[in-house]
């Protein structure tokens, strides 16, 4: 009789229960052991001295490696050029990727195979691309220094590389290089949501392309700028294969990661060198929460 | 087909957290080879009751038996149902043979047993010249049949379908509409069929059940319903063009009484007799329930002085929106007429209504009073 | 909307621009391969040799001393091997990726379960954490565990680190696609895994596909886990190799490119197989 069965439970919840475990029980182990884990000793590893390899004692130092990593000349300046990365980065990316994302918008021939193409610098491996592109920048043989001294813009040949404020820039440019088609997609995944017949509307209205793409486009573009620009940053932020390739771990261009690697493996210094890698991560996590953030208000 | 077997929900009721009330203790029995109409508006629960009969949603409160198999908490495999869904739901890497031979092959039936079921829906739905071909090849029309062929091969115990229609194309719903009923038929299964077409539900049904946010209103017979609602809401929802529904007073008049409806009154010396539980509401407002189709133009004769707001000719009738005399601005009637009553827009005339076709409701509860 | 014959040419002109930037380095890098060292010292006039030659390919594969090949040095066959370890770790960690998310994202998606949302955002939230902060720490793990310098421990980072990624992708597939499907599976007879198995997986078979080419891709990629995990040719990567080609004065580069070109061709041609594929995914993450 009514009232009985008042539990919502039943076969079909429970095996629903079970099912649900067992399916991401995998997925949370591996993440669990090989991320979670390795994160928390990490961390440890971050608030411990250096050892006796340093000529100190063992044992926790609560936050000083954070405060000789924040302090040290060496890692600030690869945090001033980090940063200088990421708004080079960024700031182009967005350019050029709305760029890219109107052209390539509205169907015409060949777009499909302008689309394939679009993918080749994301697609390779961003060692292969500091490859490719070094080519370019390479004192010797390089084909910049070759056109310049051929045109006679320069009369010798000029170190790319070495030349602070310049070399950052080139390794911008390729990291921009492989970085550009993801940023691209987005923005065109931006415009497709915008419907036709708004432009339709203005047209009539009497807005000409230019008025269109100020009022219209760029506005309704604002989500996917959003995103874009968390995206970009957060790889940016994190640059270390183009500038490994490009000029190894010279100091004039070193990223916060290069920096890490540096003092975690040549000078074996796991220490400091966490310490510098959990600041970076403390500034990923924010950016990934305005990410998350970011996401949540385009797909209202 | 014999009909066998019974779809029985008794005090079913679905609480949603959050405290939504979605079913509230419905309690009804489909007979054996019934069809019977779940209808009203969205959010009534209608599709909520039918996914706790599939199994697909669990049940807070009741029990829900089929042919008197108690399966409240069975998971659907074994509750020896069928179900048709809205958006058919068809396999679409399967092809319309596999898509219907599916059910049969995890109840490893035999492969010969299969391929005769299948060839037999196939053909008794008009597919079988599609039995090769994947459903994104299929046109929406072709699409529920397979979808029906699917829950027809498993010869349930029960159907059930959730507005199965709601897709296609008007007129293409209309051939459907014949073509499910004419399969049931043959079937003979219990069906529980889900729909917000109240057109549908009367064409459709042998028995209706009125739902309104999660309260069964009345159960009955289409005619029953339509003659006899049992409150001003299922009044209000069978029919096309719907009832309509007036704030009236009832007067004491000699020995009998008068209804007065805006500016008219309405002689009814035979009212209280026929219908005693309006002797309680003299002297009170009630809500009075006229339907389209029960107004006469005769002219000069009506009791009602109207303004003709606007006409619409159908062809084969005449629907007039009335504005009458004496009542709330923008208040209209609707009348079905007969095409050759002579009315022009925004002329004022008169018409008039048959006394004992009328319909009183309680103006707070909306319970009818008869 | 009717465009003038000015805006068609700067259009055509736009959509060049963007063929030639993406191409251009690519392109280069196979003129360079087919140079060699002197014709790429001689400038300009030499970016497409005017001697087109395999030299350079066939030292890559084939080895040479670091004499004749102006300071990089190959071995015999070490480029191959490494191309190889390549393939292998890219189709192992984006199967085994794949796996693990395509069953936790159908549990995130589709089941309603306690903890389900933690748990979700759990995963997704290890994404921001730079991989370097997690390898530093790897290391000392996974050395206990003999795992440095074999490729079953780089699939194993990389599942690791791949899984909340692809689980996020698939997700949001999840998420999208219909429900009846399973639910009608469920009526026609299928317990819940059945129904994940026979109907829900087909229904996602071209999101999983689309992740398994952007999985494939990210481990081909992959530079700096194995930079830091891998120490003799046992598990190296293409590219970690090919940075150890660059010399520390002067470069060979037809043999830089030419490796440089063999790296990119597996990628490249998986990019142009299921390119709308992948343009679709990470168009809508």
């Amino acid at each position: 009789m009514p009232g009985r069965w008042n539990r919502e439970g039943d076969r079909s919840a429970r095996e629903t229960q079970i099912l649900g475990w067992i399916l991401v029980v995998p997925a949370m182990a591996a993440v669990s052991a090989l991320i979670l884990y390795p994160l928390v000793k990490g961390f440890q590893q971050s608030i411990q001295s250096g050892g006796i390899l340093f000529g100190e004692l063992p044992g926790y130092v609560g936050t000083r490696n954070y405060r000789d990593v924040l302090n040290d000349p060496t890692s600030r300046d690869a945090m001033r050029h980090t940063l200088e990365y990421v708004l080079l980065a960024v700031s182009l990316e967005l350019v050029l990727g709305i760029f890219v994302a109107v052209t390539l918008h509205r169907v015409f021939r060949g777009r499909g195979f302008v689309l394939a193409v679009l993918i080749l610098p994301w697609a390779l491996p961003s060692v292969v691309s500091g490859v490719l592109w070094r080519r370019v920048f390479d004192p010797d043989n390089g084909l910049l220094n070759s056109v310049l001294l051929h045109l006679h813009i320069i009369n010798q040949p000029h170190v790319w590389l070495a030349s602070g404020r310049g070399a950052i820039v080139y390794i911008t440019l390729v990291h921009v290089w492989g970085v550009l088609p993801l940023i691209s997609l987005i923005f065109l995944a931006g415009l497709q949501s915008v419907p036709d017949e708004v432009y339709s509307a203005s047209a009539v209205d009497g807005a000409g392309p230019w008025r269109q793409f100020r009022y219209i486009t760029l506005p309704l573009l604002r989500p996917s700028m959003a995103i874009a620009l968390t995206v970009g940053t957060l790889l940016a932020i994190s640059i270390f294969d183009e500038i490994y390739v490009l000029n190894g771990t010279a100091l004039n261009t070193r990223s916060i990661l290069i920096q890490v690697y540096n003092t975690t493996f040549v000078e074996a210094d796991f220490a400091h060198g966490t310490a510098l890698a959990f600041v970076l991560a403390a500034v990923t996590a924010v950016l990934g929460g305005f990410y998350a953030l970011a996401l949540r208000r385009s797909t209202v | 087909m014999t009909a066998t077997g019974t779809i029985t929900l008794e005090s079913v009721t679905k609480h949603f957290p959050g405290g939504v009330v979605a079913v509230d203790n419905l309690s009804l029995e489909v007979q054996p080879g019934e069809f019977l109409v779940l209808v009203g508006p969205s959010g009534c629960g209608k599709t909520t009751a039918l996914r706790m009969v599939a199994g697909l949603e669990p049940v807070t409160d009741g029990q829900i038996r089929i042919n008197d198999r108690v399966v409240t908490r069975l998971p659907p495999r074994d509750r020896d149902i069928a179900m048709v869904f809205q958006n058919y739901a068809l396999y679409a890497h399967m092809t319309v043979r596999n898509n219907m031979a599916f059910g049969l092959k995890m109840a490893r039936m035999p492969k010969d047993e299969i391929r005769r079921r299948v060839d037999e829906a196939a053909m008794m739905l008009g597919l079988t010249e599609l039995l090769n071909r994947k459903p994104r090849q299929l046109s929406g029309g072709q699409r529920q049949r397979v979808a029906m062929g699917r829950a027809i091969v498993r010869e349930p115990s029960a159907f059930l379908m959730d507005e199965p229609l709601s897709n296609l194309d008007a007129k293409l719903r209309v051939e459907m509409r014949g073509e499910i009923i004419r399969v049931q038929r043959r079937i003979a299964a219990p069906t529980l069929y889900v729909t917000h077409d109240q057109t549908e539900a009367m064409t459709m049904g042998d028995r209706v059940a009125i739902l309104r946010d999660g309260l069964l209103q009345q159960l009955g017979t289409p005619d029953q319903v339509y003659d006899r609602p049992v409150n001003a809401f299922v009044a209000g929802f069978i029919g096309s063009p719907s009832m309509n529904l007036l704030p009236a007073g009832l007067e004491a008049d000699g020995d009998g009484c008068a209804i007065s409806v805006g500016g008219a009154r309405l002689a009814a010396p035979k009212l209280l007799e026929q219908r005693p539980a309006l002797r309680g509401y003299l002297g009170k407002p009630v809500t009075l329930g006229i339907r389209p189709e029960d107004f006469g133009a005769d002219g000069e004769d009506g009791e009602i002085e109207v303004t003709v707001a606007r006409l619409e000719s159908l062809g084969s009738e005449l629907v007039a929106y009335l504005a009458p005399a004496g009542m709330a601005a923008d208040t209209l009637l609707t009348a079905r007429l007969e095409r050759r009553a002579a009315l022009t827009e925004g002329s004022a005339t008169r018409v008039n209504v048959d006394v004992d076709r009328l319909y009183f409701f309680d103006p707070e509860s909306g319970a009818a009073l008869t | 909307m009717t465009t003038t014959l000015g805006m068609r040419v700067l259009k055509a002109l736009a959509v060049t621009l963007i063929v030639v930037w993406s191409l251009a380095p690519i392109v280069l890098g196979v003129t360079t391969s087919l140079s060699t060292q002197r014709e790429v010292n001689e400038g300009p006039s030499h970016w497409f040799p005017h001697h087109p030659t395999t030299q350079a390919y066939r030292a890559l594969i084939g080895g040479t001393t670091g004499e004749h090949s102006g300071g990089t040095v190959t071995q015999r066959g070490e480029f191959v091997q490494s191309m190889w370890v390549s393939a292998e770790l890219a189709l192992l960690s984006a199967s085994l990726t794949l796996v693990v998310a395509t069953m936790a994202a159908y549990a995130f998606g589709r089941l309603r379960f306690r903890f389900g949302g933690f748990l979700l955002a759990v995963l997704v939230g290890t994404m921001v954490v730079p991989i370097f902060v997690v390898v530093i720490a790897l290391f000392k793990l996974m050395a206990n565990a003999h795992l440095i310098d074999t490729k079953k421990g780089l699939v194993l980072v990389f599942v690791a680190t791949l899984t909340p990624l692809a689980t996020w992708l698939l997700y949001t597939q999840v998420r999208e696609m219909p429900a009846e499907p399973e639910e009608a599976a469920l009526i026609d007879g299928c317990r819940r895994w059945q129904a994940f198995v026979r109907v829900v997986i087909p229904q996602m078979s071209s999101g999983i596909a689309a992740v398994a080419a952007i999985l494939a891709l990210s481990v081909w990629g992959e530079f700096l886990i194995p930079l830091l995990l891998t120490q003799t040719q046992n598990a190296k990567p293409v590219t970690v190799l090919i940075t150890e080609y660059v010399g520390k004065y002067t470069t060979n580069y037809p043999i830089l490119a030419a490796g440089g070109v063999l790296a990119l061709i597996p990628p490249a041609l998986l990019a142009l197989a299921l390119n709308k594929r992948i343009t679709g995914m990470l168009a809508g993450s």
